[in-house]
């Protein structure tokens, strides 16, 4: 199996009740990549999916798989194949027939689609459970027929639309790391929608957050996590402390930003000059608990252990700023303190939509 | 039942457990209980008894009536009560020549009597003098047996020619014996077992039917009567043509009944498919209600307004003479009443909704992401409903076609008003007749309730075949 390239050139999705799904998207996928396009319920992704896929059509612009424009193609004739959220699976055909239903409808013979089933349940390592209906396998078995099955058709792209949020938290963790060998030894693309940073980060060669039917960011999980490119990405993957403020000077690669908490320097992460609105984000685990270059009081309000490490929270000046501290079983924490921040480690962005967590609806 | 209890009280428990029994026995077994008994009884009027009964009756009616005559003797004309002008009297020469085989229990006037002008009668025609006669017929399916011969009694018999005084007594003797013999047979009848099989019997009796050697040929080519000649419901014998009726009615309406089964389905999937799954839940209102409405009309109503559609100057027949086809100013139409499909349509349309609601119900739990990823693995249309949305709506459509099959094959009122008479019956009406025409509920009990165990043994075998069990009629349903 050999994977193919997937571009989107100008797509833009408008449903007809004039609502925009999908902004013009210019948006290029390597051959045999991992790629996770990541974002809020509700951002468009899905739709982008959608129309990879074949089941919804575009309303402007081209999607160009391997180079083909696939206008007019039907989802039956695309070299992609879906994984569905709930999966889908056939519930009356046994598991062998499920993986083999793709070359059923090509019109293989029945032994030869039986060994052609057998072997990819193999390879994800289901070849005992063939003659199994799917309600009698477990969540992770049948996500994996579910793959099986999708690879039956040999696809050159693998969509998969938020497989694993129906699994329990340990067999999610277990099934990002079949996904991602699985993904290995085929060397098919795989496109892969989720809301979960966790999953984007692991698995994927290149992220693209999205937000609001745009595509916010594209880069590899580093990239994204460490330099956000816009307020949304530095909100909505991971934590951030959020200070909103106006641009005072900039020097470089840094600039100082004045704020209601009071007067930081920080990274540069967007275009910004003088003047302008803009949102400083800080990490809560490059926080801490002593007098730096970028300093403020604030006073304890809450302390959440969670094991190895633990979260504080801090109200400083009525901003909730939160500081995540490795748990070395001796630190004495007083009630109030001074917190700062190295000049790396906060990064300066210019005003824009941020993602709605719940801590900042607690603070509100 | 503890979980009844636990959850409705001691009190809501009992009534609903005899809400249940009397639901079950009110609805189901005693109705059956009571079929099934009438079923297996003899006809009333068939037994010994009665008919030594009815003669002891009638014999007594013609003492009275002598004796009355005697009193006050009226030489022509009527006389009061119940005696009838004599025919014999007045009957002419060429008449008496004629032999009509008195039918026992029947009252024939007795034209061929020993009566003639000649011999002018004393009396007029008595018609229970006439019937007092030991010699009688007892009905049996086959043989000839007559009363005296079965019981040893003496052939006497009201003879006109004799003076009254020797009738009244011939007649009084008759009634004696007459009652003296029923009183017996009551008490061997009450203790004999009183159940018999021959009202199933007479579903499969055998029917002359007249037909002159050129009608029987054609007849002969006939595919059907080919086919009820394999099945042995048709036969010859001695070079006439003899049918088993009853068989081969209800052989046709199972027949028919499947027929507008498939039909139904036929119809009733791709509409179930379009509302369930092809169409926007908003959107699919407007069809369901398009479904229903009709049903806000009386069923008879319903059937009725087709009549004037299939009519031989109905709309039908008009739009095709306006479009060219036929030419109605002719006298042409195309006769729709005399088509056993005509029928079959009507039963649809009346019972649609059987077969569309269960369907529907099960057809909309499919999972469209199943329809969308099969379509994605590149199945055909036909592979999707063949292999993903029939296989689930499987238990829909054996619900629908067992309650679809069960209305068919005992419709009465469409048949009946669509074809007007002018096709053969449906069993549904041989069995009306049996109960309302001929007036033996005995056979009407037997041919429902074998009809009402032909079609259990039919549903159970589909039920075999569809892999149905009783639970999923339950899940259809809710």
């Amino acid at each position: 199996m050999r994977g193919k390239d997937v571009q989107l050139a100008q797509a833009s999705i408008t449903y007809p009740n004039g609502f925009t799904a999908v902004h013009p998207t210019n948006l290029t996928v390597e051959a045999g990549e991992f790629f996770s396009i990541l974002g809020p319920s509700g951002c468009g992704k899905t739709t982008i999916l959608k129309a990879v896929s074949g089941f919804v059509d575009l309303s402007q612009g081209q999607i160009l798989i391997g180079g083909q424009d696939q206008k007019g193609v039907r989802p039956d004739n695309r070299e992609t194949a879906l994984i569905f959220q709930n999966l889908a699976l056939f519930p009356l055909m046994d598991v062998w027939e499920n993986v083999a239903f793709g070359l059923e409808a090509r019109g293989v013979r029945r032994a030869a689609r039986r060994d052609r089933a057998m072997e990819l349940l193999d390879l994800v390592a289901l070849q005992e459970q063939a003659f199994k209906k799917p309600l009698e396998l477990s969540g992770g078995q049948r996500q994996r027929v579910a793959i099986a099955r999708a690879l039956a058709v040999e696809p050159a792209v693998l969509l998969l639309d938020e497989p694993l949020s129906a699994l329990d938290l340990k067999l999610r963790q277990h099934m990002r790391a079949e996904l991602r060998s699985i993904q290995k030894r085929t060397g098919v693309t795989f496109i892969y929608i989720t809301h979960d940073q966790g999953e984007a980060l692991t698995m994927s060669d290149r992220i693209a957050v999205m937000n609001a039917g745009r595509i916010e960011q594209v880069g590899s999980g580093d990239q994204i996590y460490s330099k956000p490119q816009t307020a949304f990405a530095a909100s909505f993957v991971g934590e951030a402390n959020q200070f909103h403020g106006q641009i005072i000077n900039i020097d470089g690669d840094f600039a100082q930003i004045d704020t209601p908490v009071g007067h930081f320097t920080a990274r540069i992460g967007g275009a910004v000059k003088q003047g302008d609105r803009a949102i400083l984000f800080v990490r809560p685990e490059t926080m801490k608990i002593e007098a730096g270059p970028n300093q403020m009081n604030g006073r304890l309000v809450r302390r959440d252990l969670e094991g190895p490490f633990m979260n504080l929270y801090f109200d400083v000046q009525s901003t909730e700023v939160a500081v995540h501290k490795t748990n070395t079983g001796h630190d004495l924490i007083s009630d109030s303190g001074t917190l700062s921040f190295e000049l790396t480690d906060g990064i300066i962005l210019p005003d824009g939509p941020v993602a709605q967590t719940g801590r900042e609806i607690v603070a509100q | 039942m503890k979980r009844l209890l636990d959850t409705y009280g001691r009190l809501l428990t009992a009534g609903f457990a005899l809400f249940v029994a009397l639901w079950a026995l009110g609805l189901i077994i005693l109705p059956q209980v009571s079929m099934l008994e009438r079923a297996l009884t003899a006809p009333k009027r068939q037994l010994d008894s009665s008919i030594a009964g009815t003669l002891g009756r009638d014999a007594n009616l013609c003492v009275s009536i002598l004796r009355a005559y005697d009193n006050e003797p009226i030489t022509n004309g009527t006389n009061g009560g119940l005696a009838i002008p004599s025919i014999s009297g007045i009957s002419s020469p060429s008449a008496s020549s004629m032999t009509v085989p008195s039918m026992g229990g029947m009252a024939v006037p007795s034209i061929g009597t020993q009566g003639g002008i000649s011999n002018a009668s004393k009396r007029p025609y008595i018609l229970q003098c006439d019937r007092a006669d030991t010699h009688q017929r007892i009905v049996r399916s086959t043989t000839e047996v007559y009363l005296d011969e079965l019981y040893n009694l003496p052939i006497l018999r009201v003879d006109e020619t004799q003076s009254v005084a020797k009738q009244i007594e011939v007649a009084q003797a008759i009634s004696e014996l007459a009652f003296a013999l029923e009183t017996e047979l009551k008490m061997q009848e009450a203790q004999a077992f009183s159940y018999t099989l021959d009202n199933f019997g007479a579903l499969f009796a055998a029917r002359y039917i007249p037909m002159l050697p050129e009608a029987k040929r054609i007849d002969d080519a006939k595919v059907i009567k080919k086919i009820y000649t394999r099945l042995g419901l048709r036969f010859e014998n001695g070079g006439e043509i003899y049918e088993r009726i009853g068989a081969i009615t209800l052989f046709r309406t199972l027949c028919y009944a499947m027929a507008t089964t498939l039909l139904a389905l036929l119809v009733c999937y791709p509409v179930a498919y379009k509302v369930a799954l092809a169409t926007k839940p908003e959107r699919a209102v407007w069809m369901m209600l398009a479904l229903i409405i009709p049903y806000a009309i009386v069923e008879l109503m319903r059937v009725y307004a087709w009549t004037t559609i299939i009519d031989n100057r109905g709309l039908l027949n008009s739009m095709l003479d306006f479009a060219g086809f036929i030419d109605m100013q002719a006298g042409e139409s195309i006769q729709f009443k005399r088509s056993a499909l005509t029928v079959f349509i009507v039963i649809v349309y009346t019972y649609v909704l059987f077969m569309v609601f269960p369907i529907l119900n099960v057809m909309s739990t499919l999972d469209r992401n199943q329809i969308d990823a099969a379509k994605d693995l590149g199945a055909s249309t036909f592979r999707i409903q063949w292999r993903i949305v029939i296989p689930h709506s499987k238990p829909g459509i054996a619900v629908g076609s067992i309650a679809t099959f069960m209305l068919a094959a005992g419709a009465f009122s469409v048949p009946r008003i669509i074809s007007r008479g002018l096709q053969s019956e449906w069993f549904s009406q041989s069995i009306y007749n049996k109960f309302f025409e001929s007036e033996n509920s005995n056979v009407g009990a037997a041919y429902s309730f074998g009809f009402t165990l032909i079609c259990f043994v039919i549903v159970a075998l589909f039920m075999w075949i569809m892999r149905t069990r009783l639970k999923d009629f339950a899940k259809v349903q809710s």
